[in-house]
């Protein structure tokens, strides 16, 4: 059966893996194979290669795209490349409680927020997930395909938001309240529980400076504790519909294959609808290699196989609820609609 | 004592963590007391390595050689414990639920702790380290800027206090090229070059620090050994071989040195570390 099967009802498709296996170029080709189908379908992407974003005719300014693009059904094809520092700026002026242009100034000109807020852990997890509830809920969309950012680990991405909300929430901005310039909301907290040796200790680790901005920084962000819960609640209930379905992007590669493997079996664990893993860049040709003169080519070609084998070997180790796909190794000069077309009526089933 | 710190970055996928564990066998054959570390929060080298823990504590791996996982919350714990003395003042204040959150969130405080315990042997802080090289396979490119930047960056923002001192040595350390040592790893492909050079730009230009580079996985072809192949597997390969001679033209053009690791065609992860410690040793010297 060739390409892959979503289910009918998708809507969302979020595509996950760690980095340089080629998902943003999976996303895109996803895409163009969805729109050539008739719908309607918006890719946001994090960060495509100058060739991607050229042949698609996109630019890296975080506003919305339309690709250029003849589809028979009737599609469409969007695309936006999220611009990470404008949204959290978008969600600082947008979603506080409060109406009151100082409190957002306040806080966009928090010296501990200027030098930090772009490169807090989560932050650009916490702009993606953001950006696709946006267009989501826009309605606007048939499908809407998520290039997940270049973390390590999918677990960054899944709990990016989670860190963000911590830093936004409630309890630990209250601990600043009651104070004004002095972190005495703190002290009070400590010291119902310990002694005067712990705020000794509190000064000589980090100093009465930092609790000062520390204190100045939480009570800045106070106003978006509420709409932020909201936000984040709203996001998770999305990554968990029933429309929305996980793709895991990986390599051909022994230990790449074993982190996928498990990889899959904890987000399975965790709720998310994980239902098709693409092995991709996978080098056919490699089979119709006959005795070739050069023993290097030989090696290599002995080498791609033996990694298939060694795939093969492992199919039955996945679960059976997922289906194993494999992908084509796309030619650089492809990296077009046509190409990713082609990539995309490539994607074959292995289980 | 610690007398270098190695760090390995590079843009996700180019082969960080193998080429760190290349790095740390091959000074390890120096006769050199050789700590491998990682900051993933997911140990790679478990599973890769085949281990059967990997923790804060330095376990042996082969001889001369140690291996390790930094968590910023352990590294912390370190720190404070040295500074504090006592034990039951730690639990008291790092076990509180309201500090224990306030640690998880504090900007910045993370990339402070982690680049505190790579830096405490030379600064004396902390419990002495009987290794004299760190080999630490770092974060990708974007997020291992904005570890570099932390010190820098807190600073700025409180430059008074310990914190404040502590992240101005730090920063200081981290500057000095007798210490710190960057490897950038690389594949021979438009992104990851791309991506190598804007970091090797970014270094030098904030940090003036020069990074070593190493362009992995080349496939040592040359045209001529592709003619009597299939059409697809030839195209395949010359644009492989296109890649690489584009990428070191790329490098050429701004002067930047490098070494290459060839891939090599082996599936066994002992005997493909072996082969590429031998390759290195040939290219280092």
């Amino acid at each position: 059966m060739p390409m892959l099967q979503l289910n009918k009802n998708t809507k969302t498709i979020i595509c996950i893996g760690s980095g340089g296996v080629g998902k943003t170029t999976m996303s895109a080709s996803l895409a163009v194979g969805y729109a050539n189908q008739g719908k309607k379908v918006l890719v946001l992407t994090i960060d495509p290669s100058l060739r991607l974003a050229q042949s698609l005719g996109i630019k890296p300014d975080g506003e919305l795209h339309q690709v250029k693009f003849v589809s028979a059904a009737g599609g469409e094809l969007w695309s936006c490349v999220i611009d990470h520092k404008n949204t959290f700026e978008w969600f600082v002026r947008n979603a506080s409680s409060s109406d009151a242009a100082t409190d957002v100034e306040a806080l966009l000109k928090n010296r501990l927020y200027q030098q930090l807020s772009g490169r807090l852990s989560g932050s650009q997890e916490f702009t993606s997930l953001i950006s696709l509830y946006r267009f989501v809920s826009s309605g606007k969309y048939d499908l809407v395909i998520l290039d997940t950012p270049p973390s390590q680990h999918t677990w960054n991405f899944l709990r990016g938001p989670e860190k963000i909300s911590a830093l936004f929430n409630e309890g630990v901005a209250s601990w600043f309240r009651d104070s004004d310039t002095e972190s005495v909301g703190l002290f009070k907290k400590i010291l119902n529980v310990g002694t005067t040796q712990v705020l000794k200790a509190l000064e000589t680790l980090t100093g009465s400076h930092f609790m000062k901005e520390l204190s100045l920084f939480f009570k800045a962000i106070q106003k978006w504790q509420g709409p932020l819960e909201t936000y984040i609640m709203n996001c998770h209930r999305l990554l968990v519909a029933n429309e929305t379905e996980f793709i895991l992007v990986t390599a051909l590669d022994s230990s790449r294959i074993t982190e996928a493997q498990k990889l899959s079996r904890e987000i399975q664990k965790q709720g998310y609808r994980l239902t098709s893993v693409i092995i991709n860049r996978v080098p056919e040709w490699a089979s119709a290699v006959k005795q070739p003169k050069s023993a290097r080519v030989n090696d290599l070609v002995k080498y791609y196989q033996s990694l298939e084998n060694d795939l093969q070997s492992r199919l039955n180790s996945f679960k059976t609820s997922l289906k194993v796909y494999k992908c084509f190794e796309l030619r650089q000069n492809s990296e077009d609609v046509k190409g990713l077309q082609k990539n995309f009526e490539n994607i074959r089933l292995l289980s | 004592m610690v007398k270098k710190a190695h760090l390995v970055t590079g843009k996700g996928g180019v082969g960080k963590s193998l080429f760190s564990t290349v790095l740390a066998h091959y000074f390890s054959t120096q006769n050199q007391q050789i700590l491998l570390t990682e900051l993933t929060e997911h140990s790679f080298f478990k599973d890769y390595l085949g281990l059967n823990e990997i923790t804060y504590k330095p376990q042996h791996l082969k001889s001369n050689l140690d291996i390790s996982q930094w968590s910023p919350e352990d590294c912390l714990k370190e720190y404070c414990l040295h500074l504090l003395k006592i034990e039951s003042l730690y639990k008291l204040f790092f076990e509180n639920p309201v500090s224990k959150s306030l640690i998880q969130v504090a900007p910045g405080l993370h990339e402070l702790a982690l680049l505190g315990k790579l830096t405490s042997s030379p600064r004396q802080v902390g419990p002495p380290m009987r290794h004299d090289q760190l080999v630490v396979d770092s974060y990708a490119t974007g997020h291992f800027l904005s570890l570099l930047r932390a010190p820098s960056a807190l600073n700025e923002a409180i430059p008074f206090g310990p914190m404040g001192e502590q992240s101005k040595s730090i920063n200081s350390w981290i500057r000095n090229p007798d210490f710190t040592q960057i490897h950038i790893v690389s594949l021979a492909e438009e992104l990851p070059i791309t991506e190598t050079i804007e970091l090797f730009k970014q270094l030098k230009s904030e940090f003036n620090i020069n990074a070593s580079l190493c362009l992995n996985k080349m496939s040592e072809l040359q045209s001529s050994d592709l003619d009597d192949l299939p059409a697809e597997a030839r195209e395949s390969f010359k644009e492989t071989i296109e890649k690489e001679n584009w990428s070191r033209a790329e490098l050429k053009k701004l002067n930047i040195n490098w070494i290459e690791l060839p891939l090599i065609p082996e599936i066994d992860t002992n005997k493909l570390i072996s082969a590429l410690v031998k390759v290195y040793a040939n290219a280092a010297t």
